[in-house]
């Protein structure tokens, strides 16, 4: 053997010297005879119906009567798209320096919520629980938080920790603000120890709401001396600052591109709070537990901002009213940068609020996307789009839609409520292209089956969950949202922004330029696109 | 007594005629329907830790093909962690739909018993499964719902089977559900029907569960030697093999503790007798397949067996050397949570790759025992899995790979170590002959990547800068699952 295989890393791939060595590809591999006889073999055991029947039944389900009888469901969910309080609250609480996510309830919860963020974010994810038990069901959960905070400060060291409650702590009634008090008496915290609480039962609101009670629970305790009267001089630093917020945000790329963007305009920014490089760390040897998040310095001294910037509406709205109201400050309630006309509303918000103008280095990357859209805007005119996702996500990229001419056909957003509906609705209904759109709430990834299978549309935009349908309906899915657990890196990316809607713009032609040549006759398969 | 052999060998366990019913000190907790024993290991509040009770009942149950699987309960448990199970099927698709009432408020203060008899109506009648399970989560288990006589009374108005599973997260860990579900097989599943005929080679696979195809790959080996797998417990099975398990006439657990109790009160019930055993690897397969001949008690199906096993093992042998020669030398950290670290150990052996490390966090003694016969007495056990510990270790011992679940992969990626998933979110399928040759050629592959020359260089400006990889003091503890 060579100098090369003990160096392994330089070791190159084994040569696979004939079909005898040959590792199949999982995907080959039970297409062998050996395995499609197997198959079969266990059709018995099914008292299958015959293949007709099958075959019937399944176009059936594909068809309007069942469509009707599938939105007559009401005791069941199918194919849920939505996730629980806590899981945002835990993403709020990634978004602060040295913070642990610590959810008061049983352990199932929060492993869940681990095993989830990480899937889509690609890290690896702190969070811990007070393991409620049996004993804690009947006595309260009590016990279990004090020894909880002790054996969390013990083993993570954390600067503050961010506690919510699982569906099981809310039914049982347990006050975590007392129990904070009551462990602070027994000793298990500091005086002081910034822990900061918020009740995020999921058998109401979802994780929008959860990462909002959170949001609001962190800001409310670090500002606590804030107050309405403090007068904010614009003039004091050398640059203005905002407070950005960017909501439960499944794209760490968009703090990023914002930061760099109100940058350019000359604008400082404070991040409320900054789960990017908690959840997008540097492979670099270290494997640090706060890897990021925003310091809790800068979160004190958020009101003397000049104004707050959400990026996302529904998912602030308890701390955006607490912004207002407490802080005294301006809050700039724009749509969602997404695409075009979204970014320039929120640029001049920004320069409005802070005195400050949008230089030309900006104007010109915006007519760069713009003769991007151009460039692009034939094959995405007049495409049937179903898209699925959370509110905010869900209306910017509605607005960026009907810019480039596409149709949205079904609009579906689990959490979305009827401020939701009023906003699509009025979105939708000034555009000739959104004129044929529907939009549902409440309804899952089953209903929106029957959407597509009903009503075809020409590509889907949602989360991964919508992969099946995607097959069954024969159209292209393009990754949007949370959570995205197949596709790779997109998260990295910003979708907010001029930067954003390229990238947008990127993967959708893309998608739909790929299915153009998948079902191109071989006369039809150009080369120029 | 199978395979009493040199210590190097993996053994197989039989179950005695006397059953194992308390399966010694081996179980953390009896099979009762309360995971709740002074012995129970309960979780540590604030520490990192797995999944729950329902968790772990899903785990086993789920992957009964034809089966509608209704979680009654929040919208989260289900929400947060459907279609990511890894068990495959070969037919029916309806256990990957997500079932679940989607508990609201009205339903927490009035009762959510209205809400889950007319989910299951509705799931039984729409999608015409052969049967219903219903799994308990916290807040109706707290609230009191009374899930079995709903499902006595559905099953009564829909004409199949609803089986409750009444494993609330807070009843414990996942390895408490694991067994709970067996249980909930054992009550209202198992005894309930006749295989239209049977063989004096009908045996159940308990434990297995199809996870990347496993099971499949295994049973053509099963099919040469006659033996007919009556019921899958419960990778790719369907509602009917189930309900006749206790006709087998054995049973194999395969690397499952947590149900070598449903094994044991199969026989102690049924008379059926058992034993332990696992498919990683060249020696744990050919020793499982005697397991079969052995308790069966067929000297004519134990010829049948060594002329396969030979045969086997010669042919693997040969697809082995090239990566056996490519991977002498290699060091590496498994971490499993333990359940199956045994199995692992003899599996990764098996390929070449040296093992000096393994995690025992959830093994029994017996395992404990044989993970030392396999590595020797000096073997580095982790009994404490947390990635501060595993990341030194992995230093120490100068590792370059790490084998665990998928929830250390980015763990192991921040301090630049090599990872190979062991559990289910991998899509290779490592089990019997053929899959010990896709493990070795995939540790080959992943250690052959340029990327981890890459991750673990400074950049060039900061040439001479010592790596600091695995040395952070702050690592947290406990953190992966
Ligand atoms: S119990 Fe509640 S908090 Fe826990 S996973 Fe279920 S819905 Fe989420
Ligand atoms: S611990 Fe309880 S509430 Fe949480 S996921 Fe498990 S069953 Fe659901």
């Amino acid at each position: 053997m060579s100098e090369a295989t003990a160096g392994r890393a330089d070791s190159g791939n084994l040569d696979l010297r004939g079909d005898a060595l040959r590792v199949l590809d999982h995907n080959e591999l039970f297409g062998l005879q050996e395995y499609v006889q197997q198959h079969a073999a266990k059709r018995e055991l099914e008292a299958a119906p015959s293949d007709e029947e099958v075959e019937a039944t399944l176009a059936w389900s594909r068809g309007w009567e069942y469509r009707e009888l599938n939105f007559a469901r009401e005791a069941v969910v199918v194919n849920p798209l939505k996730a629980c309080q806590p899981l945002g609250a835990v993403l709020a609480a990634l978004g602060f320096a040295g913070t642990l996510p610590y959810v008061h309830g049983s352990q199932g919860c929060v492993a869940y919520f681990r095993s989830h963020l990480s899937r889509h974010f690609k890290e690896p994810v702190p969070a811990v629980s007070s393991s409620m038990t049996e004993d804690a069901a009947v006595f309260g959960g009590q016990a279990n938080l004090i020894e909880g905070v002790e054996n969390a400060r013990a083993l993570y060291h954390p600067d503050m920790i961010a506690i919510s409650t699982t569906c099981m702590a809310e039914v049982i009634g347990d006050d975590v603000g007392m129990f904070v008090g009551s462990a602070e008496q027994a000793g298990a915290l500091p005086v002081g120890f910034l822990a900061p609480y918020a009740n995020t039962p999921s058998f109401v609101g979802s994780h929008l709401t959860g990462y909002d009670s959170m949001l609001y629970a962190i800001l409310s305790l670090l500002t606590k001396d804030a107050s309405p009267d403090a007068v904010v001089d614009p003039a004091a630093g050398s640059r203005p600052r905002i407070n950005v917020l960017p909501g439960f945000d499944p794209y760490v790329g968009n703090v990023r591109e914002i930061s760099r963007l109100l940058d350019q305009l000359g604008v400082d920014v404070t991040v409320l709070g900054d789960h990017s490089d908690t959840l997008d760390s540097p492979a670099d040897g270290d494997y640090k537990l706060y890897p990021g998040g925003t310091p809790l310095a800068a979160v004190t001294a958020a009101p003397g901002a000049v104004a707050s910037l959400p990026l996302q509406a529904f998912s602030t709205r308890r701390s955006r009213q607490l912004i207002r109201d407490t802080w005294g400050q301006p809050v700039l309630d724009v749509a969602p940068p997404i695409g075009i006309r979204n970014t320039d509303a929120m640029l001049m918000a920004v320069a409005e609020a802070t005195g400050t103008e949008i230089p030309v280095e900006v104007t010109a990357e915006r007519g760069r996307v713009i003769d991007a859209i151009t460039d692009s805007h034939p094959y995405v005119h007049g495409k049937r789009v179903a898209v699925a996702g959370d509110p905010d996500l869900v209306l910017g990229l509605l607005s960026f839609l009907l810019e480039l001419g596409a149709e949205p056909t079904h609009i579906l957003c689990t959490p979305g409520d009827a401020d939701f509906e009023a906003a699509a609705y009025e979105l939708l209904h000034a555009s000739p292209y959104g004129a044929h759109a529907t939009i549902w709430t409440g309804k899952d990834a089953w209903h929106l089956r029957s959407l597509v299978l009903t009503e075809p549309v020409d590509l889907i935009i949602g989360p991964s969950y919508l992969k099946g349908i995607a097959r069954e309906a024969d159209v292209p899915l393009v990754r949007f949202g949370f959570p995205v657990f197949d596709r790779h890196h997109l998260h990295r990316y910003p979708i907010i922004g001029y930067a954003g809607a390229l990238n947008l713009l990127t993967w959708i032609v893309n998608t739909i330029l790929d299915e153009l040549d998948r079902k191109a006759p071989d006369y039809g398969l150009d080369i120029v696109r | 007594m199978t395979g009493q052999g040199s210590p190097g060998r993996t053994t197989v366990r039989v179950g005695s005629a006397a059953g194992r019913a308390d399966a010694g000190g081996a179980e953390s907790c009896s099979s009762g329907e309360s995971a709740r024993r002074p012995s129970c290991p309960l979780p540590t509040p604030g520490a990192a830790s797995g999944g729950c009770a329902y968790d772990g009942s899903a785990i086993t149950l789920v992957p009964v093909a034809d089966v509608a699987h209704l979680v009654h309960g929040p919208i989260g448990c289900v929400g947060n962690s459907w279609e990511t199970r890894g068990s495959l099927s070969s037919g029916p698709t309806l256990y990957r739909r997500a079932f679940t009432t989607a508990m609201g408020e009205h339903d927490v203060i009035f009762g959510g018993e209205a809400r889950l008899r007319e989910a299951v109506l509705d799931v039984g009648r729409r999608f015409r499964p052969a049967a219903v399970f219903v799994y308990l989560t916290c807040v109706p288990a707290l609230i009191g719902d009374d899930v079995e006589a709903i499902c006595r009374d559905a099953a009564a108005e829909l004409g199949i089977p609803v089986v409750p599973v009444l494993a609330a997260g807070f009843a414990g860990t996942k390895n408490a559900g694991n067994r709970l579900g067996g249980a909930a097989l054992l009550t209202h599943v198992i005894g309930t029907a006749e295989p239209s005929y049977t063989t004096a080679y009908d045996v159940n696979l308990i434990g297995e569960y199809n996870i990347a195809g496993e099971l499949w790959q295994i049973q053509p080996l099963l099919d040469r030697l006659g033996i007919r797998v009556l019921s899958r417990i419960s990778g790719d099975a369907r509602y009917a093999e189930l309900t006749w398990a206790h006709r087998a006439k054995a049973s194999m657990v395969v690397c499952s503790r947590a149900l070598l109790s449903l094994a044991a009160d199969l026989q102690s019930q049924y008379g059926v007798p058992w034993f332990e055993g696992s498919f990683y690897g060249v020696r744990a397969t050919s020793e499982a397949l005697r397991g079969f001949a052995q308790v069966l008690g067929d000297p004519e199906l134990a010829d049948r067996t060594e002329a396969v096993v030979a045969e086997q093992e010669a042919r693997v042998a040969a697809r082995l050397t090239p990566y056996r020669q490519r991977l002498a030398g290699v060091r590496a950290v498994l971490y499993t949570g333990g359940v199956k670290s045994w199995s692992m150990v003899a599996a990764l052996q098996d390929t070449g790759v040296e093992v000096v490390a393994t995690g025992t966090t959830k093994s029994s003694p017996d395992d404990v025992t044989r993970i030392r016969g396999l590595l020797g007495a000096d073997a580095q056990l982790i009994e404490e899995g947390n990635p501060r510990d595993l990341l030194r270790i992995v230093r120490e011992s100068g590792a370059t790979l790490l084998a665990a679940g998928g929830r250390n992969r980015y763990t192991a990626m921040k301090g630049r170590v090599a990872f190979l998933d062991v559990n289910q979110e991998r899509h290779q399928a490592y089990a019997g002959y053929d899959g010990v040759v896709a493990l070795a050629a995939e540790i080959d592959r992943i250690l052959s990547s340029p990327v981890f020359d890459r991750v673990r260089r400074p950049p060039p400006w900061a040439a001479g800068t010592p790596s600091r990889t695995l040395d952070n003091p702050r690592v947290p503890l406990g953190l992966e699952g």
